[in-house]
């Protein structure tokens, strides 16, 4: 291991004063700037919640770490750019060890982008050329190999960064669609389930039309190291979007950019409540599938597209029970 | 006074000091060692991190509720973070401390709608991720300390220990008429049955141990337990012998020597009620009537050791025989109670290792008596035949109950 190796905090403070197009204070330094709205009280959806009874894993009371609007940063992605063939996209993203709240109370060892997993949210429109530059902070050889065309010295598998390194990646952003992005070092299982993946969106050169836009990263977390994931979320820590609703309008479609990164386990899956929604395998093109359950095995991702007929609380998980309640749920606020 | 040694020269009142001086001395070498922190430690390796493990003592299904009873093994804290129930993160309410110091317990409490006879895997997981798992063959509710499993308890002692006694002392009439040698025969018998319990409550015990934290030194707590009873029953046996006006060091014999044996099972009864209270209250035993049958066929043999060193003495009262019985029996039901109610092994190794002390004391004292008094002695077939029938008896009534 360098010895002039520096330190974690030089390195995120360094990306942060780099990153281009990346909310990287915002994830580093926490995020404080936002007022903290209490989440709707439960009496208010007519569920008594005096007493924990066995199905009570639906707002307040439910154990998920961290504040309301920490995970705001990799939920709602950069907005989209027009198509402008040739200009350059920007980002930094640094690699670090890091221990991080995976489930109330229970903290794992994480490797991590900019001190999350799943990382940040890369954005570009097709034609752009994005150019990533990564530091590895972290205490092992790591890369970020990202989905879509490009050369094969772009591709992370062969330029491994040795700890202290660093190494730009540069090459045109296509096709569009929903990518993703994670790192290729060996043992690779241990890489990606370490936290090492995140979203990739490149637009296409006809904007999609204006909608509420989320991300969502499905992932699961071995935190005892036996080769089965102990928890499961949505961009990240266990139950979160059950304490914490997602508030969307009923008004404009709601679009979310949908990619499985869970290791250990074959397949993930999505389901909606109370209604449908059109799913575009992978984002590539126009055909979708009018339905309400997707399954996706590990690195398959697609576009959902959501115009929601009613308002109140609906649910979304992973029709897999076992992952459900273990912590891959949530809910949709949607109103007026 | 010649002067020597060592302490030649102290002054009166200075071996105080000189007592003293080594433990001041390790406090100091002690204080030395901590203030460089690990750096010593340093120089051979690291220490590798803590398996953060929990030991999960009881699980109990009760109406409406899951309860866990984890204890802290390990010499770093641990904190109890997240629990499931057949892979599922549950809400629970703890009654007690988050973060266990070593060897401290805390009761979780989760609300759960089980199923009756179901299977259950419960997972404790500590703030490092790391979860233990506990596995429930079938959930079976949980009965509380209450008036009527109180009297429950009570009978199931009663019916494994004091009966099957009082019904054996009711061998004493014929054992009385027997001759000597069939005395001697007998008396070898209570003590090859006596031999047997003991080696079947070492048995029990190592079993037991096995499964404590390692905090509590269970090999040291038989030891304990063991070396008590035998040194506390031999006193009580000199006190006898001495109460009795008889020479020092004496045998006992008759009452004595019988009140020596009743005390020696009811030790034994101790462990065995408990044994049968908490594999009862935790749902592990088919409580059948097979099974008590078995105990009391099993424990009539005790009552027959216990009538053996009378046969040869003066008459004995209706009253004095209950007092036998009781002592030698009541214990079960004692022990039956704190297993259905406690279930705590460390008490229930420590009961064992008492019963292995006082079976192994009574086992000598028999023996003296038979050396003594027996014709032909230790060597004589009547002996050597009674002692094997002893084990025999035990081992052929023990299918009973295995």
């Amino acid at each position: 291991m360098p010895k002039d190796r520096p330190t974690r905090r030089q390195l995120l403070t360094a990306a942060a004063a780099a990153g281009a197009g990346v909310p990287l204070a915002k994830l580093a330094l926490g995020d404080s700037s936002h007022a903290a709205t209490p989440p709707p009280h439960l009496h208010a959806a007519g569920m008594d919640m005096s007493a924990p009874t066995h199905a009570a894993m639906v707002g307040h009371e439910t154990p998920a770490p961290g504040g309301p609007h920490h995970l705001d940063a990799l939920l709602y992605p950069p907005a989209p750019l027009p198509h402008q063939p040739g200009r350059v996209r920007e980002y930094t993203l640094a690699a670090s060890d890091r221990r991080i709240e995976v489930a109330k109370g229970v903290f794992y060892s994480a490797w991590t982008y900019n001190g999350t997993a799943p990382g940040p949210v890369i954005r570009a429109t097709e034609g752009d050329l994005l150019r990533v530059k990564f530091l590895n902070g972290g205490s092992h050889p790591h890369t970020i190999h990202f989905h879509g065309i490009h050369p094969t010295n772009m591709d992370g598998v062969f330029e491994i960064v040795e700890p202290g390194d660093s190494f730009t990646y540069e090459f045109p952003a296509r096709p569009y669609g929903m990518q993703l992005y994670h790192c290729h070092s060996t043992p690779l299982k241990k890489h990606i389930a370490k936290g090492l993946y995140g979203a990739f969106i490149i637009d296409p050169p006809k904007p999609r039309p204006a909608a509420q836009e989320l991300v969502m990263v499905l992932s699961g977390f071995d935190t005892d190291g036996d080769g089965e994931n102990n928890f499961y979320g949505v961009n990240g820590p266990a139950f979160y979007y059950a304490k914490y609703p997602i508030r969307v309008r009923r008004s404009q479609t709601v679009r979310i950019y949908l990619a499985n990164l869970t290791e250990f386990d074959p397949i993930n899956s999505f389901h909606l409540h109370g209604d449908f929604f059109r799913y575009y395998p992978t984002g590539s093109s126009d055909h979708f599938e009018y339905t309400d359950t997707v399954m996706l095995c590990q690195g398959q991702r697609g576009i959902i597209e959501i115009d929601f007929a009613n308002t109140g609380r609906f649910m979304f998980h992973a029709h897999q029970s076992e992952f459900t309640e273990l912590g891959w749920m949530g809910f949709f606020e949607v109103e007026d | 006074m010649a002067p020597a040694g060592v302490a030649s020269g102290l002054r009166p009142g200075a071996w105080r000091f000189w007592a003293l001086l080594p433990l001041l001395l390790l406090v100091g070498v002690v204080a030395l060692f901590a203030s460089t922190g690990n750096s010593l430690l340093d120089l051979v390796g690291r220490a590798p991190p803590a398996v953060d493990r929990f030991d999960i003592r009881r699980v109990e299904f009760v109406p409406g509720e899951i309860r866990i009873r984890v204890t802290n093994p390990q010499r770093p804290k641990l904190t109890i973070a997240a629990v499931t129930v057949d892979d599922a993160v549950v809400p629970f309410e703890l009654d007690g401390p988050a973060e266990l110091g070593r060897l401290r317990s805390s009761t979780i409490v989760v609300p759960f709608q089980w199923v009756e006879d179901d299977p259950y895997t419960v997972g404790v997981t500590s703030s490092s991720g790391i979860q233990t798992s506990f596995d429930v063959p079938a959930a079976v509710e949980a009965r509380g300390a209450s008036p009527k499993g109180f009297l429950g308890y009570a009978l199931i002692g009663l019916l494994v220990g004091v009966v099957p006694v009082a019904l054996g002392l009711g061998w004493l009439p014929s054992l009385r008429n027997a001759g000597s040698r069939w005395i001697a025969a007998f008396m070898a018998l209570t003590a090859g049955l006596l031999s047997f319990l003991a080696l079947d409550a070492l048995a029990e015990a190592l079993d037991l141990q096995a499964g404590l934290p390692s905090g509590f030194q269970g090999p040291g707590l038989i030891l304990l337990g063991v070396a008590a009873s035998y040194l506390g029953l031999t006193f009580v046996a000199q006190r006898f012998s001495a109460a009795g006006g008889r020479e020092r060091g004496a045998p006992l014999e008759g009452v004595a020597l019988a009140t020596l044996v009743a005390v020696g099972i009811g030790l034994h009864n101790l462990g065995e009620g408990l044994a049968i209270g908490s594999s009862i209250a935790l749902g592990e035993l088919a409580l059948g009537t097979f099974l008590i049958v078995g105990f009391m066929v099993h424990n009539v043999t005790e009552g027959l050791g216990i009538a053996a060193p009378m046969a040869d003495g003066a008459r004995v009262g209706l009253a004095r025989l209950a007092a036998l019985a009781v002592v030698a029996g009541a214990p079960a039901i004692v022990g039956a109670w704190v297993g259905g109610f406690i279930t705590s092994d460390v008490l229930g190794v420590l009961f064992f290792a008492l019963a292995i002390g006082a079976a192994l004391q009574v086992v000598v004292e028999v023996g003296r008596y038979v050396a003594r008094r027996a014709p032909g002695g230790l060597r004589s077939g009547h002996v050597i035949g009674g002692y094997l029938a002893g084990i025999v008896v035990m081992y052929v009534t023990g299918l009973l109950v295995a």
